[in-house]
């Protein structure tokens, strides 16, 4: 038989247990809602921006490697021929030296046929280059790569093949040789990327859209010859490289 | 004389009795009615909380059905221009290349204009030296049949002249019949 004493000291311990489990209860229990906002929608996320992916755009619709081709038009004392170049700045651009060779006057044309007033042309004597300064500005005009390409490295040439229709095309840079011409000082870069007459004076870009050389001839098996960066850079160093070309 | 002592009995100590465990019961009773309180009052928050957030995800519900619709409509919209400019861009191409190709036509249609008036030009002297020789062989002709009335000298050096005159105009003719074979 349970005595009294023990019988209230088990209702007392029943009660504490539950105003302790009540109390204690407290830390768990749910609080209260927060008032909903009257606007969740974040002002600017943070990794999403309209301009995102936008770096390509153009003004027209053409690539920049596009609009930095000019189409050349030769026009000499007995003969027509054409050629291609690109601006390295907003009034100079480069092509080849016999591009611009026994010329009468030189008719430059953009990518979407607007006209360039031509100024002083003037050629390298070591290399098959000449700088043509233009009195309208070009509508573009690339980066220089820092150093020439490597074997293997993607070279895109844009041009006038033919004097035809503006034209990109692509390949891999083989490795350097020789100029079986004899018209560049050292070495030059071969490419298959294909070309064609008029292509010559195109800027040979690499996957970055920088220049790594310009295209001044064909080989007989159908590769391209390029003037590395690294003479281009020379001469266009060099202020004595460049003397005013002789007309027709 | 010795008392003898006093046992003292302990009478049983006052219970705690019911007052106590009522006062237990009352404080458990108050606790557990504010914390239904708390619930109750709790719980209708969060019903009015949830039902504020099921309209206003309604309402964004509605907007995403919506701003999808707009950036499909946006999306087509933008296909089409792109095809359009891509269009635009190939015919921009193509008419520069017509223009540069009707330029080179003009330049050469002009070269060879400029190269026909000069071989024009060339055949009228020849034409003319051809005639002044003929000119000049029809005057020796005149001048031999009636030859007693000039000096023969004089006959000879104009001989010599026009033979000279007709030399040059057919040099002159033959150059221009090998610049018209080529």
């Amino acid at each position: 038989m349970r005595s009294p004493v023990r019988r209230r000291a088990g209702g007392a311990l029943v009660v504490g247990v539950l105003l302790a489990g009540s109390l204690g209860g407290c830390g768990v229990l749910p609080p209260m809602p927060e008032p909903v906002p009257h606007d969740i929608v974040p002002s600017a996320p943070a990794d999403l921006s309209p301009a995102a992916g936008g770096g390509a755009l153009s003004p027209d619709g053409f690539d920049a490697v596009e609009r930095m081709a000019v189409r050349i038009r030769n026009v000499g004392c007995e003969e027509l021929s054409t050629g291609s170049g690109f601006a390295v700045d907003e009034h100079t651009l480069i092509t080849n030296k016999h591009v611009v060779a026994d010329s009468k006057d030189l008719e430059v044309s953009t990518y979407d046929g607007h006209d360039i007033t031509v100024g002083a042309t003037s050629t390298a004597g070591l290399a098959d280059l000449a700088v043509v300064r233009t009195t309208d500005p070009l509508p573009s005009f690339p980066e220089l790569a820092d150093a020439d390409p490597e074997p293997g490295d993607p070279v895109t040439v844009v041009g006038y093949p033919a004097g035809g229709e503006l034209t990109v095309t692509e390949g891999e840079v083989m490795g350097t040789t020789r100029d079986p011409l004899n018209a560049n000082l050292g070495e030059v870069l071969l490419t298959n990327a294909p070309v064609e007459p008029g292509s010559s004076g195109s800027a040979a870009l690499d996957a970055k859209g920088r220049v790594i050389g310009v295209v001044y001839a064909k080989t007989a098996d159908d590769n391209s010859l390029l003037v590395p960066l690294s003479t281009v850079q020379d001469m266009l160093a060099d202020d004595t490289a460049f003397t005013p070309a002789k007309g027709c | 004389m010795t008392e003898a002592p006093v046992v003292a009995v302990p009478g049983r100590a006052p219970a705690p009795g019911p007052r106590r465990s009522s006062r237990w019961l009352a404080v458990l009773l108050v606790a557990t009615i504010a914390v239904g309180a708390y619930l109750w009052v709790t719980t209708v928050r969060w019903q009015r909380n949830s039902a504020e957030w099921e309209e206003k995800a309604h309402e964004y519900a509605e907007e995403v059905a919506s701003l999808r619709m707009q950036l499909d409509g946006a999306s087509s919209e933008l296909e089409a221009a792109r095809d359009q400019l891509s269009t635009a861009t190939a015919r921009i191409t193509d008419l520069a290349n017509e223009k540069a190709q009707l330029g080179d036509e003009n330049v050469a249609s002009q070269q060879y204009i400029d190269y026909q008036t000069q071989v024009s030009a060339a055949a009228a002297t020849v034409a003319s030296a051809l005639g002044q020789c003929v000119s000049g062989q029809e005057q020796l002709v005149g001048y031999l049949k009636e030859a007693e009335q000039y000096e023969a000298e004089d006959l000879r050096r104009y001989e010599r002249q026009v033979n000279a005159l007709c030399a040059d105009a057919d040099d002159a003719n033959e150059a221009l019949q090998r610049e018209l074979r080529q």
